[in-house]
């Protein structure tokens, strides 16, 4: 009995824990917002260096892993597609299958990972050593409110970055994968493209953009909150560093996992299903 | 050109049934009732960690208080907003003990951005002021240098010019003469006696151990201990404190 109690305590812990941290970062995102509002010294040209800067850094810089990552995921992707597909004779649901693979689910989920593993730890890291040497408080102190001169365009670059990069994920992966495979098979160009343009449909661009957006919001709010918790010691930053990259992970699956299967859901309900 | 007309005058600084605690360690303040006293240099005295910083920090509003008011002017600014308390944090500047130079900046941009950000000065007369301090001082090479190339004095001497550049009526140092050198101190006391005499600077605060530095200043001493703050009215060697009660 003790055990089964016992298990409910911790799960029940574990989700307030969750609910908690997801408030706190809430209240951070609504704070920042509200600061850039209200912060009338700070115009667009104060903050335009850190926004230009985080797009280097999270997009132009993550372009050749991108590169190299969209040309295997759609290699791979379209070798299998092609080969199963023509086993059960539906060749021509090959646009289809690619748009959702790539465009909906893959393409954010991996652009997201990459974007974490680069830009979501250095923008943790950054803050963190900037809450240790005290430049938070010196901001405060100049009468600078760190939510909208550090966190707000870090974020807003972020996204940008995660958008962009996403395109051009997309792009090479559903080109480029042609192309690189293109002594393994011998579908003609003409086929490929037109059965990939009827498949993209409307929707396709509004998973494509919430998905990507968000994904880029989740990682650089939570990067940007977990450095804002070092409290002095330059020691507490590897911990917020790693604790940003495993929270981002979490938020950012969750979050495509809950617009799939919204989507689906919508879906079955226009079919009639449920 | 100087945009400071739209800050309010500061005249006093007090606090009401003020506590401010730390979790897991004994309260730095504990309802304490104090009127600092106005248009004086005030040395914060205390034994090693009672809380000067802290209470120099929560005088900088950079910390709020537990419980209880900090009031200026009779306003009880440890219930605003950082855009509410905002006329009343440009006039106070602050330099910290150790840290708080922006890593990713020049010497040079770091003062420069108290300056233009909140537009108190236009950026030629910015850097005009600017170039006169770094003389004053003899710094002027290492200006160009981001905080992480140049010594700790160099840093210091910085991070202390930052606070008082902006010309603020609540000067608070942080042990200001830790690490910068004897001549340094000499006109670092000559600025802000120049600025005293000129009303710029009203009141200032400095937390510090070393006696010889703060002598120069002729202090009003304040003793922080046991939670409370009491006022020595008599001289510097005279230690008898007084309570005292508003």
């Amino acid at each position: 009995m003790s055990l089964i109690f016992g298990t409910i305590d911790s799960m029940g812990r574990f989700v307030t824990r969750n609910l908690l941290y997801t408030y706190r970062v809430l209240i951070m995102v609504y704070l920042s917002m509200r600061a850039t509002i209200l912060d009338q010294a700070q115009g667009f040209r104060t903050i335009f260096s850190v926004i230009s800067a985080q797009i280097y850094f999270t997009g132009w810089q993550a372009l050749p892993l991108v590169t190299v990552m969209g040309l295997t995921t759609g290699s791979i992707i379209l070798l299998q597609a092609m080969s199963n597909l023509t086993m059960l004779g539906g060749t021509q649901m090959i646009g289809s299958f690619l748009i959702v693979m790539l465009v909906r689910e893959a393409g954010p989920l991996l652009v997201a990972l990459v974007v974490i593993a680069r830009s979501g730890t250095a923008v943790a890291s950054e803050v963190g050593n900037m809450r240790a040497n005290r430049e938070i408080e010196a901001l405060e102190s100049m009468g600078i409110n760190p939510l909208s001169f550090i966190v707000f365009p870090r974020v807003l670059g972020g996204v940008i970055s995660v958008i962009c990069l996403a395109f051009y994920f997309n792009f090479i992966a559903l080109i480029g994968g042609f192309f690189a495979t293109r002594l393994l098979h011998d579908m003609p160009f003409t086929f490929y493209s037109d059965s990939l343009m009827s498949a993209f449909g409307i929707e396709d661009l509004w998973i494509f953009l919430l998905k990507n957006a968000f994904s880029g919001m989740i990682i650089f709010i939570v990067s940007c909150y977990q450095g804002l918790l070092v409290k002095r010691s330059p020691h507490e930053v590897p911990q917020v560093t790693t604790q940003a990259v495993v929270n981002s992970i979490i938020f950012v699956i969750l979050f495509n996992l809950t617009v799939t299967a919204l989507f689906y859901l919508k879906q079955l309900m226009q079919l009639g299903v449920i | 050109m100087e945009n400071l007309n739209h800050l309010p005058t500061i005249q006093s600084l007090r606090f009401e049934e003020l506590y401010l605690s730390y979790e897991n360690k004994d309260p730095i303040l504990s309802n304490v009732d104090f009127q600092f006293p106005q248009g004086e240099v005030i040395w914060l005295k205390s034994s090693e960690g009672a809380g000067k910083s802290s209470l120099l920090q929560l005088l900088a509003g950079l910390t709020v208080p537990t419980m209880g008011k900090y009031l200026i002017n009779e306003d009880d600014v440890s219930s605003m907003s950082f855009e509410e308390f905002l006329p009343y944090r440009l006039s106070i500047g602050y330099s910290f003990d150790y840290g708080g130079l922006i890593s990713n900046r020049t010497l040079f941009d770091n003062l420069m951005l108290p300056l233009v950000y909140h537009k108190i000065l236009d950026p030629e007369s910015a850097k005009l002021r600017i170039h006169e301090v770094e003389r004053r001082f003899d710094i002027s090479k290492h200006m160009q240098e981001r905080p992480a190339h140049v010594s700790g004095r160099i840093r210091k001497l910085i991070c202390l010019i930052r606070a008082i550049i902006t010309w603020p009526q609540v000067l608070l140092m942080d042990d200001p003469s830790v690490g910068i050198g004897l001549e340094a101190q000499q006109i670092l006391f000559e600025c802000i006696g120049d600025l005293r005499q000129k009303g710029r600077i009203k009141h200032v605060f400095i937390s510090s151990y070393d006696e010889k530095f703060i002598k120069m200043f002729n202090p009003t001493i304040v003793h922080l201990e046991d939670g409370q703050l009491y006022l020595d009215n008599n001289e510097l060697d005279n230690q008898v404190k007084k309570v005292v009660n508003i």
